[in-house]
């Protein structure tokens, strides 16, 4: 009993300089790590939305449901959202601008773990460009060779655009 | 001082983690694909490997024998961590590419295995030259297999492509080719009598 006490006691205290020296880092990192994400956002809403000026985030609670995208005279001409599905190996997120019309002006894929060399070449800008302009997405082409790869990325951003599509003619 | 040099140089030859002692293969596999993600993989588990190493070492007549293990976890799952937000804050591009496999430096076996055989049985100083030995031993081997499967699966060093085509050995930066270049410089690492047999 004794010793069960004191065997608990130094793991407690080992555990506490732990505890502390972690919370140390994390205050020193976490502003940095935002900043970081933060930066890289908007470089990719850029990048898929290069007509836009500035993007607004549409929230539902905390949530970020769709970046509203306006022009230089703050006038809405269209959204970004991201989408995710199930590819051949785990999620595959996709950020996705779209036109208010319904037109998308481009995709990026901004996460995901499909097999190097087969499944990873849907973030190849060869494949992604097959997005651009486009409305309707049943014409656009899987890769051959990762054909699960590509259809989780094209029913995934199909699948989000329409609900998207609803939901800002619900709003406007 | 002798003895400081050999501690350090017995993790790059005798007992290399890839080619001698074949521990840590989960990141050695998994993330030798491009050279890039292995060196920061190797730096990030160095890093690891010689700050809980000296903690270890200048605990060890404080920790109990019984409940050593879950105190070495939580030392090193601690500098895991410090790692891991360090990266995340000043090396996105890294972050983004090791992915999970940084935080699983924490069951890294080398350096479970160091902890338990070296640093908390030894001095503070041999055991932060043991890790530093390790560590660069496992940077080396990790490095090593990168290289070829790098230039071999997808034509390029270090993400500099050398040759325009779409056919390289696909199967070099698949799963397998990890095992069979591992295998062979492993084989060719005894053959020259560079770790024990």
């Amino acid at each position: 009993m004794k010793e069960t006490l004191r065997f608990g006691f130094i793991l407690g205290i080992i555990c506490i300089v732990a505890a502390g020296l972690l919370a140390g880092v994390d205050i020193l990192t976490k502003p940095k790590i935002i900043a970081q994400e933060k930066l890289e956002e908007g470089i990719s809403l850029k990048a898929i939305f290069p007509s836009a000026h500035h993007f607004d985030e549409v929230r539902d609670g905390r949530e970020v449901i769709y970046y509203k995208a306006l022009d230089n005279d703050g006038k809405f001409i269209g959204v970004a959202f991201k989408a995710s599905g199930k590819g051949y190996a785990g999620e595959i997120k996709t950020l996705v601008g779209m036109l208010s019309e319904g037109r998308i002006t481009a995709i990026k894929i901004m996460s995901q773990n499909e097999t190097p060399g087969l499944g990873s070449r849907i973030a190849d800008t060869n494949f992604t460009a097959r997005f651009k302009e486009k409305s309707d997405l049943s014409g656009v082409e899987a890769i051959t060779g990762a054909t699960i790869s590509s259809r989780a990325v094209i029913d995934s951003v199909k699948k989000k655009a329409e609900e998207i599509r609803l939901r800002v003619k619900n709003e406007r | 001082m002798k003895s400081l040099i050999k501690e350090f140089s017995k993790g790059i030859t005798v007992l290399n983690p890839t080619f001698g002692l074949i521990l840590g293969l989960c990141p050695t596999l998994a993330v030798s694909t491009s050279l890039f993600n292995a060196v920061g993989m190797g730096v990030a588990a160095t890093f690891v490997l010689v700050f809980s190493n000296l903690i270890i070492s200048a605990l060890r007549n404080f920790i109990p024998a019984r409940i050593r293990l879950p105190s070495y976890i939580v030392i090193i799952a601690t500098f895991v961590t410090v790692c891991e937000l360090g990266i995340k804050a000043y090396l996105p591009g890294l972050s983004k590419s090791l992915g999970i496999f940084i935080p699983l430096i924490v069951v890294n076996c080398i350096i479970m295995a160091r902890a338990e055989a070296f640093a908390s049985r030894n001095r503070i100083l041999p055991s932060i030259f043991d890790g530093l030995g390790m560590g660069v031993g496992f940077t080396l081997g990790i490095a090593i297999i990168a290289f070829i499967r790098e230039l071999l699966g997808s034509g390029s060093i270090a993400g500099i492509g050398l040759l325009k085509s779409n056919e390289f050995i696909l199967v070099m930066i698949l799963a397998p080719g990890a095992l069979l270049t591992m295998g062979l410089l492993i084989a060719l690492s005894r053959l020259m009598g560079l770790t024990k047999r």
